[in-house]
């Protein structure tokens, strides 16, 4: 398999012996440049516990995960984390802007000028202009997961791994971070890995929906998104496509959360 | 609204007038007789001398000095065995052992015997203060590291933080705030300490002069000293928290926000 971001029969397990509770096995996925992959998957099937394999955060028990082509054994350049809790993420020490920065201190060939005028740009993308100076927890919640989203491609990241970023942030702001990301994505080149309880909002977001089985968990199905670019979040949502791919993903979930045998 | 600003323009030196005038009143009713319950005036008066005669002033530098360097040696042994604790868990359960040995002693019990082994002078000062200040910032430098939350760890990791790194730019930062609290507690130890160490071992400083003082029954000039005890207080506890706004303003700012 090539792609920027592959794992091969990864497996994950805490404790051992009869103690031993397996997470993840056997799971395989290749994730191609420039693709927006949404992965979803009952309540507690280890959707974190993967993540942080990928990321490198966590080794796996089995198997390997290889980030443009070499062994994943820690969170590599060029690969970064959003956090659903941006709140604890975010360094209260530091301003946004140093925040930004800190997510820059693996960037090499630029000064500190130029790394300023570069998280100064970002910080503008994600519409932050003007709260550089702020510290994280003078602004809302919504802002400081912009903050975070803005390190994490300050950090010359190309492939964004994203653990339910926007599921503490309300609604109406949801919809409009689900843009803004997308538009950064496509903006600054990144590959991204949405985990989400949202089915929706998998499907809006992605290229292809990876469905995630009951733990131990490892891809059940994968689900293409054929749906015209940019996503609108009126007409995308109306369009048949869309309400296709919703169903048949809500279905694979319902029939796992009831404990039916999947087809 | 006037008033209001008024009262909390006021309020310290209400506060003083107050307790002036109730040891005014204590002082007219005369409870406690003249000699060892001497008036404010008369306190003044004797403070005042000692003041101008100059051989007050080197012996409180001499106690806040001591104090200041016993604290800030006690903060550094402090947060460094926090450290140790934090990177050793073995290393942790030793330190903990220790410290839940020697910390119910109190200053007194090791003069005598430091008196023996260090001699009568700063080397005594500096174990008797340092062995009783360093428990606050050392206990809450131990929880506020352990307290460093998983996602905190893990963007450092995830931005290549090493080991090390972790602790100094993520961990250290994150824990600062309460290990300030243990400090702020440990600067009243350690003027404690100090004023101890002086009454029972010293040749100079204020310990020692009210030591004397009170055994010549020199009332007044006792009560005096005291007052500049509280003075050193309330120096120290201003230099503390001088320190922890420059380095921990960020939090203050942040536990001050209207929500």
């Amino acid at each position: 398999m090539t792609g920027l971001l592959t794992a091969s029969g990864v497996g994950k397990s805490y404790g051992i012996g009869s103690a031993r509770m397996p997470i993840i096995d056997g799971l395989n996925l290749s994730i191609a440049k420039g693709e927006f992959v949404s992965l979803v998957g009952p309540s507690g099937c280890g959707k974190t516990t993967l993540l942080m394999c990928l990321s490198g955060l966590l080794a796996p028990s089995e198997g390997a995960v290889r980030f443009k082509g070499e062994t994943v054994t820690a969170p590599p350049i060029g690969l970064s984390v959003v956090f659903q809790d941006y709140s604890r993420s975010l360094l209260p020490w530091k301003t946004n802007l140093e925040n930004v920065l800190f997510g820059m201190r693996r960037v090499v060939g630029m000064d500190t000028a130029a790394k300023k005028a570069k998280a100064a740009e970002i910080i503008a993308a994600v519409g932050l202009s003007g709260f550089e100076g702020h510290y994280p927890w003078q602004v809302s919640g919504g802002m400081q997961q912009r903050v975070a989203i803005a390190r994490g491609i300050a950090s010359q990241s190309e492939l964004l791994l994203l653990d339910e970023p926007l599921a503490a942030v309300d609604a109406q702001t949801r919809a409009d971070m689900q843009d803004l990301l997308l538009d950064l994505a496509k903006r600054f080149n990144q590959t991204c890995v949405l985990v989400t309880h949202d089915v929706e909002e998998a499907v809006y977001m992605a290229d292809r929906v990876l469905v995630l089985g009951p733990r131990p968990t490892r891809v059940v199905r994968e689900i293409k998104v054929d749906l015209p670019k940019p996503r609108d979040q009126l007409t995308t949502r109306e369009d048949p496509a869309f309400l296709h791919a919703r169903h048949e993903v809500m279905a694979l979930i319902r029939a796992m959360r009831q404990g039916k045998a999947l087809a | 609204m006037n008033a209001a600003l008024l009262a909390e323009r006021l309020r310290v030196p209400i506060c003083i007038a107050l307790v002036l005038g109730s040891w005014q009143v204590i002082f007219a009713l005369g409870v406690v007789p003249e000699k060892y319950f001497p008036s404010i005036p008369t306190i003044a008066v004797a403070f005042w001398q000692m003041l101008t005669d100059g051989t007050v002033i080197s012996a409180w530098a001499t106690t806040f000095l001591r104090a200041l360097i016993g604290l800030v040696g006690a903060a550094v042994l402090g947060i460094a065995l926090a450290i140790l604790s934090d990177l050793s868990p073995v290393l942790s359960r030793g330190i903990r052992y220790v410290s839940d040995v020697l910390q119910p002693i109190p200053p007194a019990a090791f003069v005598p015997m430091a008196v023996f082994m260090l001699g009568l002078g700063t080397k005594l000062y500096a174990f008797v203060i340092i062995l009783v200040t360093v428990w606050p910032p050392y206990l809450n430098g131990v929880a506020a590291l352990a307290g460093v939350g998983p996602v905190q760890l893990n963007t450092g990791r995830m931005f290549g933080l090493s080991n090390w790194g972790l602790l100094w730019r993520v961990k250290l930062p994150a824990a600062l705030p309460e290990i300030f609290t243990g400090i702020r507690y440990a600067a009243t130890i350690s003027l404690i300490a100090v004023i101890v160490s002086e009454m029972l071992a010293g040749r100079d400083g204020i310990g020692f002069m009210i030591f004397k003082k009170a055994f010549a029954l020199r009332t007044p000039e006792v009560f005096g000293l005291m007052f500049l005890v509280a003075i050193n207080g309330v120096l120290l506890n201003g230099l503390v928290n001088l320190l922890r706004r420059r380095l921990t303003g960020w939090h203050i700012g942040m536990m001050e926000r209207p929500e």
